[in-house]
């Protein structure tokens, strides 16, 4: 698991839970062992609430380590990374565990807004190359997007469906288009509903209520906006506009506004709504 | 608003039976206008049908049912409406019958009387031109079944008075319901978030971008949708979907509220969702 991140960490509590042995890397030895931690609490929380044995904890923490060093992943089988959202950076990274792994270990990316064709050509075999998009948080949604990459191969692609089944995923085929599905379908519905409060169509809590209470959504947008931070929400929506050049996808001035002004959201602790204390909700 | 007024409902189809019903349920007395008997027969068992499965789900009583039947009335006369203090038009999404409707029904209750409509695609200020007074009118847009959602839109039109807004807001959470009030634009608030999305879905079916049950899958499991764009497109039906979204598209110029070819081929070749048993997915029976 390159990346030890939240998504990174959240990626290794699934794959552990379902009895892989884990090593998570990551650049500097604090992230690493942040990561583990994250994983260590986690799988003990699930024991607690009764939602995983202790004899499949004990085995995911058994078969848990971490490492800083590219090299110490010789013996993969699957190599996912869940790194920075860069697409030169990722198939840099792909490009030297060329030199670490067999031509035979899948490599798979979990990127939400790039090319996992372009990703791939970072690898000297772009056909073990394949996209697994997970959602956050990882170890509770059950949904992976599969996406293959232009030079994918068969075997690579049925391979990753059936390691992702296997972790108790519900894996969707995608074509490697920008936001696959779930990212290309929200982010311009996020940008049109700020878009109505720019114009005065409603306010932050009436436009959430529409969300909810009319379309049934779990959680009104500015909520949802409010939680994922407005400066990740432009990087996407940026991110994805500039491939797309798709006009719903650009994210409205608003967002740039309230960037400026430090609003970004819980982080903050003010973003559409304000909060009593900046920080994350817990995960 | 708090004692209870006489309240009317133009129009006894699915919408006007469930606003009705919602109506009489919060203790106003109703009186349902329609064109003719078997519309007014029609309407009124649709409200009987719908409290008879509340009883049977135990969500009703018996005495509820029986007392909210007791305090809707159909009719075929608009005579019949001199007195009421709030009108709520649930007609056909036509504009010359919802204004000829209209301005009958106003000379009928008098000056005093709270006009609504409850369209979805129309003007509502288009709509209120067609009566005397028209800034005692305003949107008043129930979501279907209207029984059941809890929303109600309240929309200003460009005449619409602030008074008229209060006390149609005021009127709406007696009934029970939460208003949100929004302008008056095509699509007002929730269909002009939703037409994009569905007129965006069937564009990437049609694209290739995955099979319906995983595009539909995705947006379940991914984003906690109650069910996928392309299901609610069946059940919405494609041809109310791209009748709405063409008009607001026609309004506005909007891009992204124009339907997408496929939806318009669809509906040529007769699979408008679920109620002809084929949509972008089959139905075992016609309607189910």
């Amino acid at each position: 698991m390159l990346g030890a991140g939240t998504m990174g960490s959240g990626i290794a509590i699934t794959v552990a839970r379902a009895g892989h042995e884990v090593i998570m890397r990551d650049v500097s030895e604090e992230r690493v062992q942040g990561g583990l931690d994250s994983v260590r609490r986690f799988l003990g929380k699930s024991v607690e609430r009764g939602k995983l044995s202790e004899e499949r904890r004990d085995r995911a923490v058994e078969g848990l380590s971490g490492v800083t060093e590219l090299e110490a992943l010789e013996s993969c089988d699957v190599v996912i990374e869940a790194i920075f959202e860069d697409e030169g950076l990722k198939a840099e990274t792909f490009g030297k565990l060329d030199g670490v792994c067999g031509p035979e270990t899948l490599f798979h990316t979990n990127t939400s807004t790039l090319s996992v064709t372009g990703i791939a050509s970072g690898s000297e075999h772009p056909e073990r190359v394949v996209g697994t998009h997970y959602c956050n948080p990882a170890p509770l949604m059950d949904l992976v997007e599969v996406a293959r990459g232009r030079l994918t191969s068969d075997e690579a692609h049925e391979k990753t469906l059936e390691f992702v089944e296997g972790l108790g995923k519900k894996a969707v085929l995608t074509k490697d288009t920008p936001g696959f599905i779930v990212n290309y379908f929200l982010i311009p519905f996020e940008n049109d509903c700020i878009r109505l409060l720019e114009t005065g169509m409603g306010t932050v809590e009436s436009i959430d209520k529409a969300v909810t209470l009319g379309l049934g959504y779990p959680m009104g947008t500015f909520t949802l906006l409010d939680i994922v931070g407005l400066d990740i929400h432009k990087a996407v929506a940026t991110a994805l506009y500039e491939r797309l050049r798709d006009p719903r996808f650009a994210p409205p001035p608003l967002v740039d506004d309230m960037i400026s002004a430090g609003h970004l959201g819980r982080k903050s602790g003010k973003g559409f709504y304000e909060y009593e204390a900046a920080g994350m909700m817990g995960t | 608003m708090s004692e209870k007024q006489k309240v009317a409902v133009l129009g006894f189809g699915a919408m006007g039976s469930g606003i009705a019903q919602v109506c009489a349920q919060a203790g106003h007395e109703v009186v349902v206008l329609d064109t003719s008997n078997e519309q007014v027969e029609a309407g009124r068992e649709r409200i009987e049908d719908f409290l008879n499965e509340g009883v049977r789900r135990e969500k009703t009583t018996e005495e509820d049912r029986d007392a909210t039947l007791s305090r809707v009335r159909g009719t075929t006369e608009v005579g019949e409406l001199a007195g009421v203090g709030v009108v709520i038009e649930a007609a056909v999404e036509d504009l010359a019958v919802k204004k000829e409707l209209l301005s009958a029904v106003a000379e009928a209750v008098g000056e005093g009387a709270i006009l609504a409509t409850n369209t979805s695609a129309l003007s509502v200020t288009e709509l209120a031109a067609s009566v005397p007074n028209p800034s005692r009118f305003a949107g008043l847009h129930f979501f279907n079944p209207a029984p059941l959602m809890p929303l109600v839109e309240v929309v200003a039109a460009e005449q619409s008075a602030d008074e008229t807004l209060d006390t149609l807001e005021a009127f709406a959470e007696g009934i029970g319901k939460q208003p949100v009030r929004t302008k008056d634009r095509p699509g007002f608030l929730v269909n002009r978030l939703l037409m994009p999305y569905l007129n965006q879905v069937a564009r990437a079916y049609d694209e290739g971008l995955a099979s319906a049950a995983d595009m539909d899958a995705a947006l379940r499991l991914g984003l906690g949708y109650p069910m996928g764009g392309l299901e609610l497109l069946d059940l919405v039906g494609l041809d109310v979907h791209v009748h709405a979204t063409s008009a607001a598209y026609e309004q506005t110029r909007e891009p992204s509220l124009a339907p997408p070819p496929i939806l318009g081929r669809m509906v040529h070749a007769g699979y408008l969702g679920r109620k002809t048993g084929k949509g972008f997915y089959e139905y075992g029976k016609e309607g189910s």
